[in-house]
């Protein structure tokens, strides 16, 4: 805080490059276009989703690395540490509920209704 | 400083001068906490998206593969890619001070921001003039409110930009406006990264079932 | 858009009319009376004294962490007591209207609150319990020590820290207001749904409710990110992580929790109020709305809420016991270990509060199994604790005694949780006295400790302690009262009383209704006692050392009592664990530093208030759907945000002859001490 800090000179400013931005756009782009065009091929229902949901990860991942700048060094442990804490809450949160519902709508709805979509229910 | 005890040992018991602390680090890690929070917001819309995403709470109107336009959204993904991109780059304009490149950055993201934006904006807007607005259904609610959701962020992301025009312009880079700059890349970046989950999320996997 | 709201609606002032003045409930009336005359008395004592300017500048524009701290514990205070007389009605009423016979006074039919205001209380009383009343004192202590603790001249972002204070008071501002103008929500502190949404619930009471809980949700977020960002960044030299004391370690663990789960009710209360004023349908009835969404969102948030206040509560008695036995604490790496046990499983067992919603065996199976695990880091702990105590000295004052019976709460209360965690045994109790028995329980665990908390601190932030007799005399009625008015409880949830009755349909349970009242009685004894404590400890005054209580073994003990507005004139070298005990160790615990450095202190700032007052008005606004207030206060806190984000303030510097000055003079420098201007540093640009 003193009067000869500068912050320009900070690691947070100094770590980005022109090379790794570009890359990480690259990358995102080219793994979610991947996806998008998995999504044109009628892939069955499951095949699909985890081709997708691997490009999509992916991306995320380069983005995290890339973009965010996220890595092991002094500087950066602890939003990493604080990312890693969190993604089991985020496994959880929905992984949890969409058990749950699943679980309960097996057996409270009526699983015709469930089937033929856009078909009015019960429950209007 | 030093001070011995009674037995003549060296002890070091006090630091002057050691409340030096980092504020910048500080801040981005400050900032990064919340951003954390604020997936843990994203993430309760989608498990509420994967409850509702049914044709029981549907309630005969539309579902996700009905309402969603899966090339645009590739369009809006790479453009917020870009957008980003574009944030980033002026960042690295920032190392040597060169206040023209952080603006032009940053005008440069803004107008992407904004192309994003009025896709999704004309893509809601006649979804709802159909009459499958968000009090069509409970899914319905909930696919409105999670894209408006993220739209709400990008629209604070662009007032922040216009801040920032002004400040970099106003204040130079003094402490604060190169620890907001910072955060800002972090925030914009955010919404790309939560725009990918929703694109995997509802434009690919709700496009497919 | 605005959904139909029943009854008139009016551009300039919205739903709000001269009717939603209650002037004609004796009882809100009298309420009325009694705020307002407290309120003037205190205004009128500040102009009369000449503090007003005083309160402003030193007070409410401060951001100083033990002044903030401060003011969470004072409205943490003053809405326990609200809440303590929401409860007391409540009982009275359960008393008065027990069996077809009971008389009817004031309107009602039975007791003397007709139920819908009955049910006005018991939201309140929830609500004003856990945001503002815990939530604050928990908040307010972490501020007072955890900087002091590691050394640390302030939290990471002292402006934040004010503005997560003001938003708080923000919301308990909107539940005093609820009370005089409108109503308050009759829909449960959890919310039922669909009976909060409009159809069922047309008035302003939920929008009340709603408002104050996002505020004040809000602030608490803020609170947890400058938190885990203080610990994380800001330790002393040679603090390093395992050397941190428990209670760091126990609000590390609180804040990680509340940052990750407040953000979830946001979610969910922003639905229901999209539902409320533009007619969306997640929780409603029909089109499709699902309800039960809204309690599993909910729950997400509120089991390991639950455990954001206990986990201080550990933190404290991890504390206090240590200090009391004379001794060090036991099992130091488990404690660190099972309060992050403790913060993962509380996150992972939410859905026993609806185990009867029929998810099936499977999930039922493993919440019931998952909410039984949290047991072993809790006896790790309780264990631990024991053994500290084992062959240590032990003295019995007044916070040690909390402590104590914090354990002893803390085993009744945890053994019913695991009676309630049991699924097949949770759904014959479920929503019944057992369970208001057995969270009270818990909840007054966490009273315990932060009684202990207070008393412990209080000689640090004033320089004098408060008044051990007394102090006795309020642990032990209040102990007492404690136990009257929950133990029946247990019997009379098996007794098959439902939860949250205006009405009790058995006369022969009377026995068990009066016992349970005369422990509101003796609370009443023991708020006697409590005034009485701070009166003589005020007029007395005192003086404490350094060292308080003579076996404090951490770094905030070893800075002056009061402690100086910097904390420590120079920041402390660690080297120990127990710094101080290390200190004494080594015969250098009272070796001061022998010259000075400049300290670099924030300046004070009437923002956050201001933001406080705006959120305030946009809540009142949102409630009346007063739509052009709203959009004015929102517009507005966006610009003082703005025009705060061009300022070049860079904070003061105390000079190091000030520094000499104080610290040979330390009541200049306690924060009830007023400071003279220092003039500002201006942020320069780089190069
Ligand atoms: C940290 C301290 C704790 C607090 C503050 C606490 C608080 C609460 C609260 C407020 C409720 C009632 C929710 C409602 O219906 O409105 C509750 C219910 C429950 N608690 Fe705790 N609890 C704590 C610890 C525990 C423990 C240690 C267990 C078990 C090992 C447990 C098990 C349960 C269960 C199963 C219920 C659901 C009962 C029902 O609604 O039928 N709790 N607790
Ligand atoms: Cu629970």
């Amino acid at each position: 805080m003193s009067s000869h800090y500068n912050p320009l000179q900070h690691p947070e400013v100094q770590q980005g490059t022109t090379g790794r931005y570009i890359a990480a756009f690259l990358a995102s782009a080219a793994l979610m276009g991947g996806a998008y065009y998995a999504s044109t091929q009628k892939l069955p229902l499951m095949e699909f989703a985890a081709t997708a949901a691997a490009l999509s990860l992916a991306a995320l991942v380069s983005q995290l690395a890339l973009f965010f700048g996220l890595n092991i060094s002094q500087a950066q442990i602890w939003k990493g540490v604080a990312l890693f804490l969190a993604i089991p809450l985020f496994i959880i949160t929905i992984g949890m509920t969409v058990w749950a519902f699943s679980s309960l709508y097996s057996r409270t709805m009526p699983m015709d209704g469930m089937l033929m979509s856009g078909q009015p229910t019960l429950l209007q | 400083m030093a001070t011995s005890n009674p037995t003549g040992a060296a002890l070091a018991l006090w630091n002057p001068g050691a409340d030096e602390h980092d504020p910048i680090s500080a801040r981005t890690y400050g900032f990064w906490l919340y951003l954390i929070g604020d997936a843990l917001l994203f993430c309760s819309l989608f498990a509420s998206y994967a409850v509702l995403d049914n044709p029981v709470n549907a309630a005969g109107g539309p579902l996700t593969a009905q309402v969603i336009n899966t090339p645009h959204g590739l369009w809006q993904t790479f453009i917020i890619l870009a957008s980003v991109l574009a944030y980033s780059l002026g960042t690295v304009s920032l190392k040597n001070g060169n206040a023209a490149g952080v603006q032009l950055g940053i005008l440069a993201a803004l107008l992407l921001g904004g192309a994003f934006l009025y896709i999704s904006g004309t893509d809601l807007w006649a979804l709802a003039a159909q009459g499958n607005g968000p009090t069509r259904s409970a899914f319905l609610s909930v696919f409105f409110t999670l894209l408006l959701t993220h739209g709400l962020h990008m629209l604070f992301g662009i007032l922040w930009m216009l801040v920032m025009l002004v400040q970099v312009g106003v204040l130079g880079f003094t402490k604060d406006v190169v620890g907001r700059l910072l955060n800002l890349r972090l925030f914009w970046q955010f919404q790309a990264t939560m725009w990918v989950c929703v694109y995997f999320y509802v434009y690919l996997l709700g496009g497919a079932r | 858009m605005q959904v139909a709201v029943d009854g008139p609606w009016s551009p300039l002032l919205g739903r709000l009319s001269l009717a939603a003045i209650p002037y004609d409930n004796p009882i809100l009336v009298s309420t009325f009376a009694v705020v307002a005359l407290l309120g003037i008395v205190i205004i009128g004592a500040a102009l009369y004294f000449g503090k007003l300017g005083y309160i402003w500048r030193e007070w409410l524009t401060t951001v100083d962490h033990k002044k903030i701290g401060v003011m969470y514990i004072i409205l943490g205070l003053v809405m326990l007591f609200r809440g303590f007389m929401d409860g007391a009605m409540m009982r009275t009423q359960q008393l008065l209207a027990d069996g077809p016979n009971s008389p009817g006074y004031l309107g009602a039919q039975h007791g003397y609150l007709p139920p819908y205001h009955f049910d006005q209380i018991y939201t309140a009383h929830g609500t004003l319990m856990l945001f503002f009343a815990a939530t604050p004192l928990v908040a307010g202590l972490g501020n007072l020590i955890v900087p002091l603790q590691i050394g640390a001249r302030d939290m990471a972002f002292p402006y934040l820290n004010a503005t997560s204070l003001w938003l708080t008071v923000s919301g308990a501002a909107l539940c005093m207001i609820s009370l005089f103008v409108g109503e308050f929500s009759n829909a449960t502190w959890v919310g039922l749904m669909p009976f909060s949404e409009m159809p069922t619930n047309p008035g302003v009471g939920v929008d009340y409710w709603m408002w104050a809980f996002q505020l004040s949700s809000i602030g608490t977020t803020f609170n947890a990110i400058n938190m885990i960002a203080t610990i994380v960044k800001m330790r002393a030299p040679g603090m390093r992580w395992f050397r941190m004391p428990v209670y760091c370690w126990s609000s590390l663990t609180t804040n990680i929790i509340g940052l990750s789960i407040f953000p979830v009710v946001t979610v969910a209360l922003t639905m229901l109020g999209i539902d409320r004023y533009f007619g969306t349908h997640f929780f409603t009835a029909g089109y499709g709305g699902n309800f039960m969404l809204y309690v599993n969102l909910f729950w997400i948030w509120g089991h390991p809420e639950v455990y954001f206040l206990m986990l201080p509560a550990f933190g404290l008695f991890s504390e206090i016991v240590p200090t009391f036995s004379n001794k060090a604490l036991f099992g130091y790496p488990t404690m660190v270990a099972a309060s992050f046990s403790i913060g993962g499983i509380g996150w992972v067992v939410w859905a026993h509060h609806f185990f009867t919603m029929g998810m099936g065996p499977e999930l039922n199976g493993y919440f019931s199994a998952a909410t039984m695990l949290v047991g072993i880091p809790t006896g790790v702990k309780a264990f631990n604790w024991l053994f500290t105590m084992y062959r240590g000295r032990i003295t019995y004052a007044t916070p040690m005694l909390w402590a104590l019976i914090g354990l002893v709460l803390l085993l009744i209360g945890g053994l019913t949780g695991m009676m309630l965690s049991a699924s097949v045994f949770d759904y014959t109790v479920h929503n019944s006295l057992f369970v208001v028995a057995h969270f009270h329980c818990m909840v007054l665990v966490i009273g315990a400790a932060l009684f202990a908390g207070v008393t412990y601190w209080w000689p640090k932030v004033f320089g004098f302690k408060l008044d051990e007799r007394n102090g006795q005399m309020y642990f032990w009625t209040f102990v007492l009262a404690s136990l009257l008015v929950f133990v029946p409880l247990f019997y009379l949830g098996f007794a098959g009383v439902t939860r949250r009755l205006d009405y009790i349909y058995n006369p022969a349970l009377k026995p068990l209704l009066w016992v349970s009242e005369g422990g509101i009685g003796m609370y009443f004894v023991s708020l006697f006692y409590f005034g009485k404590m701070l009166y003589v400890s005020l007029r007395d005054q005192i003086p404490a050392q350094a060292d308080a209580w003579g076996t404090g073994r951490t770094l905030e003990w070893l800075t002056h009592t009061p402690v100086p507005f910097y904390n420590f004139a120079v920041t402390p070298q660690i080297n120990a664990r127990d710094e101080l005990a290390w200190r004494k160790a080594k015969g250098v615990e009272g070796v001061q530093p022998t010259h000075y450095v400049p300290i670099h202190l924030p300046s004070n700032t009437a923002v956050p208030v201001i933001i406080g007052a705006l959120a305030t008005v946009f809540g009142f606004a949102m409630t009346w759907r007063i739509w052009w207030l709203s959009i004015a206060s929102l517009l507005a806190i966006i610009i003082v945000v703005i025009i705060r984000s061009f300022d070049k303030n860079e904070g003061y510097v105390l000079s190091a002859e000030d520094i000499a000055k104080m610290e040979n003079q330390v009541a200049l420098a306690s924060i009830i001490a007023e400071q003279p201007k220092r003039p500002a540093l201006a942020q320069v640009e780089a190069h």
